[in-house]
């Protein structure tokens, strides 16, 4: 393939990728931005009863109490999920009416650590998707339809990746005769868009890579998970396969204590209850954090037995597992203090610059195409009128001139 | 010669950024207290330089 044509080939990728990508990519940044600072808008949006301000060492209610008053709230329903928040003496219980059904309709209550009084019980996450941060995070993530969805927008980040190399390819030979940095201001706007969507994209490349890549691995976490549990998992519970799943449940307290014992300086971040889909029938999963910068962003989960409370097995995550738990802070930008968050949304606003100056280039481009188009149709068609006004014009000489003749 | 020179007059302040971005988005989740300021100095800096041209009034270079 000759140098022109191969151009023309990654041209043709960089315009298809992005055109087809950049509709959902513009959604999917606008609802970064509230996203980047959820943390911070929830707390300042956050209902019900504020947490106890309580003197300094007292002790924590037992997490088995908390969840017989969960039970107690609603006796129809099964427990699927228990979270000790990590800024805040809270605890937040997820329950459903089914471990089977759609994980939507899981509600979260929220329990004060220290007094065990219930904070506050909202409606379930299929509710929750239409509260401000619940909108923000279905057209993120999954535009309100779970899975499918997931697994779309995550293509649509595959091709804006792919969007990404076309452009770095297409970058060499536009800068060949400029110098890194050039916006060309003074000649036609499109020359100066074009320059200016060219500097912030090789500007925001790797950003922009990072985010792109770990957003498409976020968006595959069910699959990436659901392998996990098809293999290593089954491994590690064979010996469980064909018993029956207990009817009396041990301690979930006591399951947490064991687990703090096998995993010893780690803390626990919150645990699936049995039967739960991130669970197994015969486990209690408490998931948990290391105790250095690197391992406090992986997860390493313990399985706990749920009629004995004895540790069944420390999981060793697989790569793809290790590669999941980094994806979310790189993709969040949730790890380096609020001077990362306020970085991280410039970052995402100049990405929008981005997006839209492609749009632009593309739409003048169609205009200048479609302007040379009419420009050569008119010069046609005016070719074509003087010959027809010429032959008209040598045939009816006479006629004229005798009209002319007869009138003056 | 002067193939090598065209490349790193084009590539050169890109690989620089890049690489920058790396280190600042790795020295946040690998460190803390002075990685975490080493992190938003990397980060800082391309996104500066991206605004900088943006925002500099007209350069007149040869075309």
């Amino acid at each position: 393939m000759t140098a022109a044509a191969s151009l023309r080939t990654w041209y043709w990728w960089h315009k298809w990728t992005s055109l087809v990508c950049t509709l959902f990519l513009l959604v999917i940044c606008f609802t970064g931005l509230p996203l980047v600072f959820h943390e911070e808008i929830e707390h300042w949006l956050e209902e019900g009863k504020p947490y106890a301000v309580v003197a300094e060492g007292t002790p924590r209610v037992p997490v088995d109490q908390l969840m017989a008053s969960a039970r107690a709230q609603y006796p129809d329903e099964v427990l699927e999920y228990v979270y000790f928040d990590e800024d805040h003496p809270t605890v937040y219980i997820g329950m459903s009416p089914s471990h089977a059904g759609d994980p939507k309709l899981t509600h979260y209550m929220r329990y004060d650590a220290h007094t065990g009084e219930l904070l506050h019980d909202p409606p379930n996450l299929h509710e929750e998707q239409f509260s401000f941060m619940g909108l923000m995070l279905a057209l993120h993530v999954d535009l309100f339809t779970g899975l499918p969805g997931q697994l779309f927008l995550g293509f649509m980040g595959f091709l804006f990746v792919v969007a990404l190399i076309s452009g770095v390819v297409l970058y060499g030979p536009f800068m060949k005769k400029l110098d890194f940095g050039t916006v060309r201001k003074d000649r036609s706007r499109r020359l100066k868009w074009l320059d200016l969507h060219n500097l912030l994209g090789i500007v925001l490349l790797a950003w922009m890579m990072v985010v792109g890549v770990t957003g498409i691995i976020n968006e595959l976490s069910r699959p990436l998970f659901a392998i996990w549990q098809g293999t290593d998992l089954v491994e590690l519970t064979a010996a469980y396969q064909n018993t029956e799943p207990p009817t009396q449940l041990a301690s979930a307290d006591e399951a947490l204590r064991a687990a703090a014992e096998a995993v010893p300086g780690h803390r626990i971040v919150s645990f699936s209850h049995p039967g739960n889909m991130f669970a197994t029938p015969h486990h209690y999963m408490v998931w948990t954090h290391g105790d250095t910068p690197f391992t406090s962003h992986l997860i390493i989960p313990v399985l706990v037995d749920a009629a004995t409370a004895e540790v069944t097995a420390v999981a060793h995550p697989p790569w793809y597992l290790t590669m999941l738990a980094l994806s979310q802070p790189l993709h969040f930008g949730d790890y380096g203090g609020m001077p990362l968050k306020i970085l991280w949304a410039l970052l995402d606003l100049l990405t929008i610059v981005v997006l839209i100056s492609g749009i632009y280039l593309w739409l003048a481009r169609r205009r200048a195409t479609e302007a040379r188009v009419t420009r050569l149709m008119q010069a046609h068609q005016h070719s074509g009128v003087a010959i027809a006004k010429s032959a008209r014009a040598s045939s009816s000489e006479p006629v004229r001139s005798s009209a002319t003749g007869g009138r003056s | 010669m002067n193939s090598r020179r065209s490349f790193s007059r084009i590539w050169a302040a890109p690989i620089g950024l890049i690489a920058l971005t790396c280190f600042g988005l790795l020295a946040a989740l690998l460190g803390t207290g002075i990685w975490h300021w080493a992190s938003w100095l990397c980060l800082a800096i391309p996104l500066g330089i991206g605004i900088g041209y943006w925002i500099r009034p007209g350069n007149k270079k040869p075309v």
